[in-house]
This record gives C-alpha cells, structure tokens and sequence, in this order.
C-alpha cells in the first residue's frame, strides 16, 4: 500500500483505485479501466493480493452452511456443464488438457453429452446404442439434434436453474438468450400410464407455447429435452398431457420454473 | 499496537489449526478432505468431479455466507452461490495460484457476483439493506464453527479501527456500495473517505496477518 508519488498524475489517480478495486467498491467503468491497467502494473498485482488477504478474512467470518438441497442442484449442474481451456497453456496443465478435451473426433461433443445424460437423462450406455443401432438418417438427425443441445451448454451466456416439481422429482433447466434455446433434463418425475404424457411449455406473458413432450423415463430420468424459440421473459412449465401432447396446457402444471434474468 | 497485533496473529494460528482438525460438514470423497485447496482446484481443472466435490464441501460455506450477507435475500443468495460455484467449475483452469489462494479466487468471484446483484436491484430492495453493519448474521442461521473462529478474530481487528473507518470498510465491502455511495451515507468527503479506508485497510492487513 503505497502512495506511489513519483508518477504522473493519471497513473498515479489508477493507482489509487486499488483499494476500492480490492474492496469491489468500483462502479463498471472504473472497474473496467483499472483491470486494463492491471496488466502492465505488476506493482498493483502485488497491492491487490495483499488486499485480497484482508477481504478473504472479512469474508470467512461470514460464512454460513447452505441448505442441504443447493449441493445437489451444484453437481447436476456441474455435471453438464463444459469446462473452459487453459487460457495459456502452460506445460504443466496442457497434457491434462488435452487428454480431456476431445477435439479431434467428429462429433467432439458427444463424450461430455453423454456424461450429461449419464447424471441428468438416460444412462451413455444407452444413448449410445441407440445412436449405433439407428439408421444413417436417424443418426444424422441425433447428432445433429446433440450438437445443438451442446451448443447451448456451450453457450457463452448459458445459465442454470433447478426447480421441485408438485408431483415430486426435480427438474433442471440449461438455457441460452443467445441462442434462444434451452435444454431440459428431469429427475424423480412419477411414472405416467401409457395414455399420458409429461409435455413441456414456454410460458410468455399471455400464451403457452408447446416445447416438446419428455421422453420416457430411464431409471427416473428423462434424457434432455431441447426447445427452441426461448424469449426474455419466458418461464418453463410442466404439464401432463394425454399421450401425443396437445397445443395448449388442458391441466394445471406440475411445474412452473422462473429462469435467471436475461 | 504492536503487542495488541502480536497477541491478535496468537489468536488466529490457534483457531486457524482447531478449524483444520475439524471435518467439513460434508466430506467430499476420502482422500480429497484433507487436499490443499489449490491443488484441489487444480484437479477440478481436469475435469475432476470428485475434486469438485470436495471443493464445494470447504467453499460453499463462505461463498453463501459472504453473498447473503451482501444480498441479504436467502432464495436471491442460493441462486447467485450456485452461478458462482457453476462459474468456479467452468473457469478452474484461468485459476492462477501466483495471484492468490484458491480461496481468495472463489470469494472473489462470488463478492463480485454478489455486488453486481445488489447494484442491479431497485430501490425498493434498497430499503430492505438499510443497515448492514455488524457482523453476525442478522437471522437465526448458524454460523459455521470456522466462520465463528474468523469471526471473532475479524471482529477484533474491526474494533482496533475508528468508527469511520470500521463504518467505511463494512459498508464498501458487506453492502456493496461504492466509494461516492459510502462517502454520501456517511457524510463525509470522498477524499476523506479514500484516506480513511486505505488507512483502515492497512491496519487490518497488519491486525490480521497474511493468511490468504
């Protein structure tokens, strides 16, 4: 923490921000021109580190356990979630690196889709038999159909939500603004008569929009659901339907979710 | 000061060894419990579900408690930890340990994502935040036994600040405010308010020790 008084008057005006960078006290822009000047001052590197140790202990003392329920959405989340590369490959982690991410196959995603479903849908085993067993055109259709399901977890602005059903069992929600796509996955849903099923609704402000009727549960779960035509100020809703769906809600839903802000 | 700061950094070796021996309140997988947090990151980096696991056992404590005592809101703060913890597993690999602790670069995240929140909210959930002062969580939640040993420790410190000080550091820090905010609430000009927290800051950073 040092007063620098040798510098210029503008750098010495960024220097002083430290403390209220380290303190996240800065409105956006500030926030923004500091980080740049962050780069090349490894001077307030240092300085930021030191104050870091502070905030740190002034975080921890607040510390409080979350409810039990929040572990479980983490871990679905997580388990569907891409991971970024390393930035700059270092040495040390570029092996590891590039032993996880497929790159080179043709359809790199279908090894992180199918630990998706092997957590939130259906277990690998099956969606990939199944995606052996079908014709060419089917499976142009499955991948076609997975790498837009994995554009979407993909996304740069994806986000995700969890909800209880009334019925019991939980569903979870992967969603893209961007792409104005989401990708639905549930769990513990009751099982339904053959003359039902689960369908799947958009909800805007004044209408119900059909996004696709549930697959039939594997071992509980349903393996993801892609719906397109996502809007701002849409929320996610369940419905049981009689089998083959219907164009609007006829019942009351098992499952209204409100989704993260645009 | 000296001495006071000497019997302070006492006080914060001993708690720190009594919240190491004590298990996480949910252990990730054995093996994991005891891992050094960067390393553990490191794992999760490589995709480590496990690793992941354990983190969260460790973290997701002070992350939740550092964003509720921001937001205030429980169901709001659950979210925000949950888009932060997704955002830990999804950038583990742009963790860098010559910059900070594995734990420093969470609460990090999770302050930043906090503040972000409680800055877009309306002036009606400002009500809500009128007085975030004070450092026991304001319900009846329980604090975590590692939280309390901070806590107090924390609160120690705190008290060797002058009001001004202890009032400018809180309201920046636990209630998201910005310095021409804080200066405003507490009436004071922004120049002194600048002097008054780097001067408080400095103190806490000798009070404290450098444990991250």
């Amino acid at each position: 923490m040092r007063f620098f008084p040798g510098l210029p008057g503008a750098a010495r005006r960024l220097h002083e921000l430290t403390d209220a960078y380290a303190l996240d006290a800065l409105d956006e822009a500030e926030r923004e021109r500091f980080e740049r000047h962050l780069r090349r001052c490894p001077a307030c590197v240092q300085e930021v580190r030191e104050l870091a140790s502070v905030t740190t202990a002034l975080a921890m003392a607040v510390s409080v356990e979350p409810p039990p329920a929040l572990r479980e959405r983490v871990l679905t989340a997580v388990a569907i979630t891409r991971q970024l590369p390393p930035e700059v490959a270092e040495p040390r982690q570029r092996l590891g690196a590039r032993v996880r991410l497929p790159r080179t196959s043709g359809s790199p995603w279908l090894p992180r889709l199918a630990l998706a479903t092997a957590v939130v849908g259906v277990a690998a085993t099956v969606t990939l038999g199944l995606l052996q067993i079908s014709t060419q055109h089917r499976l142009d259709t499955a991948q076609a159909q997975n790498q837009e399901i994995a554009a979407v977890l993909a996304a740069p602005d994806a986000r995700i939500t969890s909800a209880t059903a009334t019925v019991g069992g939980t569903a979870t929600v992967v969603l893209s603004y961007a792409e104005q796509k989401m990708v639905f996955a549930s769990s513990g849903l009751p099982a339904l008569p053959s003359s039902k099923v689960y369908e799947l609704w958009l909800l805007g402000p004044s209408t119900a929009r059909p996004a696709g009727l549930l697959p039939q549960p594997s071992d509980g779960k349903t393996s993801p659901v892609l719906a397109s035509g996502l809007e701002a100020d849409d929320k996610v809703g369940v419905t049981v339907e009689p089998a083959g769906g219907t164009s609007s809600p006829t019942t009351t839903p098992i499952l209204v979710m409100t989704l993260p802000s645009y | 000061m000296t001495n006071q700061a000497g019997r302070h950094r006492e006080g914060r070796g001993a708690g720190q060894r009594q919240a190491e021996a004590a298990p996480p309140a949910e252990p990730g997988p054995a093996g994991y419990a005891d891992e050094n947090l960067d390393r553990l990151l490191g794992l999760v980096a490589r995709d480590d579900r496990s690793a992941f696991d354990a983190l969260y056992a460790r973290l997701a404590g002070p992350a939740y408690g550092l964003i509720r005592k921001v937001l205030r809101d429980p169901a709001q703060s659950e979210e925000v930890t949950q888009e932060v913890l997704l955002e830990v597993w999804r950038t583990a690999s742009r963790f860098d340990p010559s910059r900070g602790s594995a734990t420093t670069w969470v609460l990090t995240i999770a302050h930043r994502r906090a503040v972000d929140r409680v800055r877009s909210e309306t002036a009606a959930a400002e009500l809500a935040r009128k007085s975030p002062l004070g450092l026991a969580p304001v319900d009846e939640v329980a604090e975590s036994v590692e939280a309390s040993l901070y806590a107090e420790q924390v609160r120690r410190c705190l008290a060797g600040l002058t009001e001004l000080q202890r009032e400018a550091i809180t309201l920046a820090y636990y209630g998201g405010y910005t310095y021409p905010q804080v200066a405003k609430r507490l009436e004071v000009a922004l120049g002194t308010l600048k002097t008054r927290i780097r001067g408080g800051l400095m103190q806490l950073r000798n009070c404290l020790g450098a444990t991250w």
